[in-house]
């Protein structure tokens, strides 16, 4: 199981109600106002250009170090290169300490976090007084950052009087508003008393010894104004070499932010800007302008490793976290590090903050993919999570998984497992058609919803009874029916068979192949992945066929990567490539394949349909499934609220996780709900399962089919 | 007229959108703008940093005239308790109805960041159309001023609750005054 404490934390963040009402409102809204943000930029370039820039950047790291220290100096700033976290703070310590700086205001730095700064400069007795409403709020509470960009969203408006009652002894009502004007108050004489400012870069320009700041409430402008003395900490990914490539990360930040075109202030300072020293005088003069370049061998160990060098092209927009829904229920305390949280979390608290962490968090993920569409930095943060996985399986293997995985990758045990199971069964289901609830330990798998029977005829048996009845094949196709279609929706294996028959394509069920490895594959077990994919590319045997189908997206997406997992195997590469390259998804196929002419039995029907994670992001394909059911005479479809986002399943997810698999699917169920449909289409086995299981423990008698089994019913093809 | 055509609307439509508001104006109608709307904001006093423009525009006498306190220097002392804050400001860009800061100078950015209600004034001849513009004019720069502040619209948060709220550590309300050009 997943770590205990981890558990525990997630069931107290799934308990705090403010956190759920105002992230998942905020989550919910997001996508919308984000692509509204956009309207005349073209993100997909925009996100280019910040890869090529801050690729530039990473690939002359020195350069823009060496170069950036050059052109600051010259403009009167004083740089600091440090090779570790502790240099960094001895640095500063001492910088605070020569200078007698008592008071320090800040604005969100998230490097200084790294350092730990304010523990210890306070230590040193140095009081560091964030600036940042929320990260003020959260310093009253002792708390870290829930979201990057919003921190204290767990504490509502009540919470936060009662911190600000306490904090100056004066009655603090429950009035957003009134709680913003406290802030301004106490803040003010704050920045107006302090000795420095620290503030954190969003961007540091080489050629010039520039550096960006993008803040709302002003904070950050407060800081780089009032104190005589002004010192930036930011790490080495900061970088871009020119004026200009700056611009393509100012685009995108505050886009993918908080939804807007331009924050209320973004400030650029090059060197020592001009400082009132007396105010009673009114003197002037450039004002002490410090820079310190963290360069500790977390940073570095990212831009040696070819896998992870793209974490440099991460911008801290924070979109990762707000399309995630895992995160959208659980925010970024279960994350445990006071600095980074989320998916791109997982990857910087691996490298920047601990380890240790990392490798329980990393498991959270749903591998949904969401993240990667709206990615600034354009990372595939699902792909390092996953390899962070393979990592951690590696170091310390779980033994029930491997037992688990172990027997799942032995086709004969695996398959006599479930032939058992299917006797068995029937003891848990009190002759219903679902299992609504299973004992003890399994208790979990069927939380919030029922689970499907296994076959008492895996299609194995049955598929060799099956007519085909092609007069003139155009092709042979070998369909992979992977575990869902071969021993529970034995109708929608039939109905693949049935619809490709119907436009001339026999198809033929080769036996030896067995489970995908997918589960394998996402629990970080390699050896066992590739056990799996050297079973199917021998059983599969690509050469003699002309397509390979799959009616479950996570197998085809699975049968696609085996080329990478056998990349070193000269025995088994082509023949991989061979099996990836000629397998589709069954609407993609069946779409490509010239699909069918309206038709259909002309019997009104309202579906509604949900987007498998991999279908729709892994492969590009939502389009087709649409156009092929409204092109089936009789079907209406009503598009649901949110139709691409995860249904909670996530394959091994929803056994591991059932407390956070559960509300995802109860949103789901919601949406689907609200659009009225009399059936729920999908393309993916594990969906199905997910969503019927769902409707069914809510007693909803909505049916959720396949699009495969849909045109053939809709057309009399079975 | 041609390309500068639309200009001044889409600035102001744009920044009405971050909730500040502008006026397009002549120099000799500026000053009855300021007064009028610091009148009915009720600000009593304010900093203000004097350019050629401010002063061509007769801020200063406009605005003590109607009894309004005005500083125009120790702004560093003054702008901890005057509620107004007025500068110049040197560029705006139309489709973000963004306005720029560009210089040392540490008064206009303590007025434009400490006062409740900022009123900064700019020349429609300065303002750009997009963003992208105002970067190519940065980067054309022989020298980058040492302090470049783009402002957007007056300071907010949505801190607390998700909720926006405008004004929190900088000004309250933002205006700007465009000045077309004689």
């Amino acid at each position: 199981m997943a770590n205990e404490a981890l558990k525990q934390e997630i069931q107290s963040a799934l308990r705090n109600t403010t956190l759920s009402r105002t992230l998942g409102k905020f989550c919910e809204t997001y996508p919308e106002r984000r692509l509204k943000s956009y309207d005349g930029v073209d993100f997909e370039e925009t996100r280019d250009n910040i890869r090529r820039v801050k690729g530039y950047a990473a690939e002359h790291v020195d350069e823009m170090i060496e170069e950036f220290t050059k052109n600051c100096t010259a403009r009167g700033g004083h740089v600091f290169h440090a090779g570790s976290t502790d240099e960094a703070m001895d640095y500063i310590r001492k910088l605070v300490k020569e200078k007698g700086v008592q008071t320090i205001v800040k604005s969100k730095s998230m490097a200084s976090e790294e350092l730990h700064m304010n523990k210890v400069l306070g230590e040193d007795g140095v009081l560091v007084q964030e600036t940042d409403l929320g990260e003020f709020i959260i310093a009253l509470e002792g708390n870290t950052p829930v979201h990057m960009v919003m921190p204290a969203l767990h504490l509502n408006k009540e919470q936060v009087a009662d911190l600000f009652t306490d904090y100056t002894k004066e009655k603090n009502e429950p009035i957003i508003a009134e709680e913003v004007k406290t802030a301004r108050k106490v803040m003010r004489e704050k920045f107006t008393h302090a000795d420095m400012g620290i503030s954190g870069a969003n961007v540091a320009v080489a050629e010039t010894g520039t550096v960006f700041t993008m803040t709302n409430e002003g904070n950050g402008r407060m800081v780089g104004t009032l104190p005589k003395i002004h010192l930036y900490v930011f790490g080495i990914e900061k970088f871009v070499k020119s004026l200009s490539d700056a611009r393509y990360i100012f685009k995108a930040l505050p886009r993918n932010g908080t939804a807007q075109r331009l924050t209320a202030y973004l400030s650029l300072y090059t060197g020592a800007t001009e400082v009132c020293l007396d105010k009673e005088t009114d003197e002037k003069a450039p004002k002490e302008f410090y820079c310190v370049i963290l360069d500790d061998p977390g940073r570095r160990e990212i831009l040696a490793d070819e896998t992870f060098r793209e974490v440099y092209d991460c911008i801290r927009c924070g979109a990762c976290l707000d399309v995630c829904p895992a995160f959208s229920l659980l925010g970024g305390h279960v994350y445990g590090s006071n600095v980074y949280t989320g998916g791109i979390g997982t990857i910087l608290s691996h490298f920047l903050v601990s380890e240790e962490r990392a490798e329980q968090i990393q498991n959270i993920c749903l591998q949904c993919g969401r993240c990667k569409e709206v990615c600034g930095g354009g990372l595939h943060i699902p792909e390092m999570i996953m390899k962070l996985r393979e990592r951690s399986t590696r170091l310390h293997p779980n033994p029930t998984y491997k037992f688990a995985l172990d027997a799942v990758s032995d086709r004969k045990l695996f398959h006599s497992m479930l032939r058992i199971a299917s006797v068995a069964q029937p003891a848990f289901m009190d002759g219903a058609p679902m299992m609504r609830h299973l004992p003890m330990f399994l208790s979990g798998m069927s939380e919030g919803r029922s689970l499907p029977k296994i076959a008492q005829v895996p299609f194995r048996d049955v598929f060799p009874t099956i007519r085909q009845d092609v007069p003139n094949p155009k092709g042979k196709i070998a369909i992979f029916t992977g575990c869902l279609l071969d021993f529970v929706y034995i109708d929608t294996a039939k109905a693949v068979i049935k619809d490709l028959n119907s436009i001339g394509y026999l198809v033929d069920m080769p036996m030896g192949q067995s489970c995908c490895g997918a589960p394998a594959t996402y629990m970080g077990d390699v050896e066992n992945a590739v056990k799996t994919a050297k079973l199917n590319v021998d059983a599969m045997d690509a050469g003699n066929y002309d397509y390979i189908v799959s009616a479950c997206p996570t197998c085809t997406h699975q049968l696609r990567e085996y080329q990478e997992l056998l990349k070193d195997d000269p025995e088994y590469y082509e023949k991989a490539k061979e099996l990836g390259d000629k397998s589709y998804d069954f609407c993609k196929l069946f779409h490509m394949l010239g699909g069918l002419a309206d038709e259909g039995d002309d019997k009104e029907i309202n579906i509604t349909y949900h987007d498998s994670c991999h279908l729709k992001r892994s492969m590009g394909v939502f389009a087709e499934q649409r156009e092929l059911l409204s092109h089936t005479k009789g079907i209406k479809i009503t598009e649901m609220k949110e139709s691409d986002v995860c249904c909670g399943f996530g394959g091994t997810y929803s056994i591991k996780f059932p407390e956070v698999a559960s509300p995802i699917l109860a949103k789901k169920i919601e949406h689907i709900k609200e659009t009225g449909a009399d059936m729920v289409a999908v393309d993916c086995p594990g969906c199905m399962m997910q969503i019927s299981g769902g409707l069914d423990a809510r007693d909803i008698p909505m049916e959720v089919k396949h699009t495969a089994v849909i045109i053939a019913e809709k057309r009399g093809l079975m | 007229m041609g390309a500068a055509d639309g200009l001044y609307e889409r600035f102001d439509k744009n920044l009405q959108a971050v909730n500040g508001n502008s006026w397009l104006c002549s120099v000799g109608e500026a000053a009855d703008v300021i007064v009028k709307a610091y009148k009915e904001a009720g600000i009593g006093d304010a900093c203000l940093v004097e350019s050629p423009l401010v002063n061509e525009i007769g801020v200063k006498d406009a605005l003590e005239k109607a009894g309004i306190t005005v500083y125009t220097d120790h702004i560093r002392l003054h702008s901890e308790t005057a509620k107004g804050g007025i500068c110049e400001v040197q560029c705006g860009i139309a489709d973000l109805g963004s306005v720029l800061q560009l210089g040392d100078n540490i008064d206009s950015r303590l007025v434009a960041g400490m006062s409740e209600y900022y009123i900064g004034i700019v020349k429609l001849s300065s303002i750009v159309e997009d963003y992208d513009a105002m970067f190519d004019q940065l980067c054309a720069m022989k020298e980058l001023p040492s302090f470049v502040g783009f402002i957007t619209g007056p300071s907010r948060t949505a801190d607390i609750e998700c909720v926006s709220t405008v004004g929190v550590h900088g000004p309250l309300k933002l205006s700007i005054v465009v000045i077309a050009d004689i």
